[in-house]
């Protein structure tokens, strides 16, 4: 669950389908036909939806407020999930990292792409070539990728303190200190993620009409001028829904600190997702797991409902 | 189209019909248990004899039939498949995490079925104590059991000037051929786990040996314990050795398997394993040297004592009655006979010898006595295919050892606690041992007090 996979999976989402059945001159028999049939195509949908997320979710909204082995019935337990949840100093501990991991990949993860988009777009020769090696990484199974960068992070034989040795620099420890742990994480959360964001980012930029330069041009603004006062101006609604879909798709951070750390060095990686999993499969507390999994939910709901309606007043304007 | 109406017709009646295409009325139903345990096809030999053993046990039990699953216990799946009735009937575990699956109720208690069997009561008490709850219920058959032990790298031994038929036996003869290993050959000299519990449960043998405890019982409640001097010795010794000395190598995060691929490549020195380690070095990791790869038993400070270790066979609550009969027929068919029956041993090795990629007569503890455990090791002896006096030090040392269970309560989330010190004496030279082992002691009361005891 990379980033940036997640950012352009969730770009889909603010395409405009077209509408289905709208047949406002029709009359009622066949509206209702219409109704029928588009229920029927909707039915499949419906079924896949019910199974595999409204009733997992509504189970797991039970599940927080019960004891269960999963084999006996459960007992209900009232809150008690919910304050062993908050009696616990790891929440605070993984509330603080995810806030972190989001931080930090807003601060390195979010201009990265941006910034390589408007670079890629000038470029006239090999264009093909350079966007394929940007998007590349994010073809690459994210687990592959994670292990291949333990290699690139180990203190002692890694491709990065080999390299930064030749000039003189580290030898530094990367995912081994709590320090460097989190930054580490997010550079190769970045890497691994930024190839989606650059196209959709670049898609957008050879939306900007051509006029807008020329006529800059014209006037005599400099490179730095067009992409400050025309680029990232025009770009503002997609800059803004990238944000949000990092934002929502960064808290959920678990696959970089699960197979780089495991949480650690001293829980400085543990993040919300990871604890929840610790709960569910490591201590078999799934009340506990299932509740703070709840809670999560609920911050991201906030998010998504703010993304939803920044998608909305954005594809009006 | 006929096809799928068919098929959907077969699944809405098959409910009331008792299945499409069953056999007919008059003849008993087979009990059909799914067991865990079965070799991966990467393992032909051990494939190859687990199919001849399922064969003849269907045969001598003409009412059960045996469906193997190369699938091991694993905590991400184990608790969907539990949910959903998907689960096998026979589960393979590895040690850690009995006592855990045994709290929360997700495995059956087997004592009534096992003590049918005529040899039950021969049974290594140590061997089953792992296994059983506080009221003496017995849940499972062990597979392999082992003692803990200190697993070194033989060549790296003689390249360091060391005899390799000598490994420490103490922790300081340690700390001084982990640092004539990393100085002579630039290699990290020991390796301790770190992450994903397994740094808490490496602390635990390490604990034990220098006569400290994890946890205690205080008016009738598991409190911590580790907070004492032996457990302080324990970490001021890995603290010497990774910045004093310099000789754990430099990255510091790593379970088992991470350890266990860089000592089949060569890379470290010395860790704490078992003798089963051997299999996943050669048969997981590839290791090609195996002629390299030595044991001795745990190094000692004062505590003169071991943890136990290996896999383990139990069977889910989900089992209904009859599959828990057949399930526990199998598990003494496949797994205790031929530990305490010297001609079913050595017929078993010999089949499994046949392939030179295969690891046969990898020495375990004695699940029975030391007497049948002696006829047992001498049957198998023509098909041996490790070399046995790399293991010698093992054999010979650990008897003299004290064998200990894992904290009785709630092992794992104690695990995950000293996870954190460990990593902090790993990786920060300024950590204080004492302030790390106060804040875990708190974490860990916190989480025994609201635990189920």
């Amino acid at each position: 669950m990379s980033a940036g996979r997640t950012w352009t999976a969730r770009a889909r989402v603010a395409v405009p389908l077209p509408a289905v059945g709208a047949a406002p001159t029709a009359g009622k028999r066949r509206l209702g036909r219409n109704a029928l049939t588009a229920l029927l195509f909707l039915v499949p949908a419906l079924v896949v939806f019910g199974v595999f997320s409204w009733w997992p979710i509504l189970r797991g909204l039970l599940i927080s407020f019960q004891e269960t082995n999963l084999v006996d019935p459960a007992t209900w337990v009232g809150l008690a999930n919910f304050r062993a949840l908050f009696a616990d100093p790891l929440l605070g501990t993984a509330i603080g990292n995810t806030l972190l991991f989001v931080g930090l990949a807003l601060l390195i993860g979010f201009p990265a792409p941006l910034v390589l988009a408007v670079v890629l777009a000038t470029v006239r020769r090999g264009a093909g070539v350079y966007r394929f090696l940007v998007y590349l990484p994010v073809v690459v199974p994210p687990v592959v990728a994670i292990l291949l960068w333990k290699w690139f992070y180990d203190p002692g034989h890694g491709l990065f303190n080999g390299l930064l040795g030749l000039v003189g620099l580290g030898p530094y420890p990367w995912l081994d200190s709590p320090g460097t742990a989190m930054v580490s994480l997010v550079l190769q959360s970045t890497w691994a993620g930024m190839g989606g964001a650059v196209l959709i980012y670049l898609a957008a930029i050879v939306g900007v009409p051509s006029e807008l330069y020329e006529a800059a041009q014209m006037d005599g603004a400099s490179i730095w001028t067009r992409v400050w006062h025309i680029t990232l101006p025009q770009l503002r609604p997609v800059i803004g829904l990238l944000l949000l879909m990092q934002l929502i798709s960064t808290m959920q951070v678990f696959t970089e600190p699960y197979v780089f750390t495991g949480g650690g060095p001293e829980n400085a990686t543990l993040t919300v997702l990871l604890l929840i999993f610790r709960y569910a499969f490591q201590d078999g507390a799934y009340g506990q797991a299932a509740a703070l999994s709840f809670l999560l939910a609920i911050v991201l709901g906030l998010l998504s409902a703010v993304y939803l309606r920044a998608t909305r007043s954005w594809s009006a304007s | 189209m006929k096809l799928t109406a068919g098929l959907l017709g077969c699944a809405l009646l098959a409910p009331a019909l008792a299945g499409c295409g069953s056999p007919t009325s008059g003849e008993p139903e087979a009990v059909v248990i799914r067991v865990q345990g079965m070799p991966p096809a990467t393992d032909k030999p051990g494939l190859d004899q687990f199919r001849k053993m399922v064969a003849e046990f269907e045969r001598s039990n003409p009412g059960i039939k045996v469906q193997g699953s190369t699938t091991v216990f694993d905590p991400l799946t184990f608790s969907a498949k539990l949910a959903g009735g998907r689960v096998e009937d026979v589960i393979k575990v590895p040690l850690t995490e009995p006592q855990g699956l045994i709290a929360r109720r997700q495995v059956q208690p087997l004592t009534k079925e096992l003590s049918g069997w005529a040899h039950y009561k021969e049974f290594n008490p140590q061997v089953l104590r792992p296994l059983s709850d506080t009221a003496g219920e017995v849940y499972g058959v062990p597979q392999a059991p082992f003692a803990q032990g200190l697993v070194y790298n033989r060549d790296l031994f003689a390249k360091a000037g060391l005899d390799p038929d000598r490994p420490p036996k103490t922790w300081d003869e340690v700390r001084a051929a982990a640092k004539a290993i990393s100085a002579k050959t630039g290699k990290a000299g020991f390796v301790h786990e770190s992450k994903n519990n397994q740094g808490g449960w490496q602390l635990t043998m390490l604990a034990y040996t220098h006569g400290g405890e994890i946890q205690r019982e205080e008016g009738g409640r598991h409190v911590a314990a580790f907070n004492s001097d032996p457990v302080k010795k324990a970490l001021g010794l890995l603290k010497e050795m990774r910045w004093t000395d310099d000789s754990m190598g430099d990255a510091q995060l790593n379970d088992q398997n991470d350890v266990i691929k860089r000592f089949a490549a060569g890379e470290i020195g010395m860790y704490m394993g078992t003798p089963g380690t051997y299999r996943l070095a050669k048969m997981t990791y590839g290791m090609e040297d195996t002629d390299a790869f030595g044991i001795g038993p745990l190094p000692q400070a004062g505590g003169n004592a071991t943890l136990t270790g290996g896999d383990v066979y139990l069977v889910p609550k989900s089992a209904p009655a009859d599959k828990v009969a057949a399930a526990v027929k199998w598990l003494l068919f496949a797994y205790a006979e031929p530990q305490y029956d010297p001609a079913a041993a050595a017929s078993r090795a010999k089949e499994l010898a046949a392939d030179p990629k295969s690891a046969v007569g990898v020495p375990t503890l004695p699940m029975f006595d030391a007497g049948q455990q002696a006829k047992i090791d001498e049957a198998v002896l023509p098909y041996v295919n490790v070399k046995l006096e790399h293991f010698r030090p093992w054999l010979e040392g650990t008897p003299s050892l004290t064998l200990r269970p894992e904290p009785a309560v709630q092992a794992q989330q104690v695990y995950a606690v000293l996870d954190t010190v460990v990593q902090a004496v790993l990786t920060n030279r300024a950590a204080s041992v004492d302030d790390l082992l106060a804040k875990a002691e708190t974490d860990v009361n916190a989480k025994l007090a609201a635990a189920r005891q």
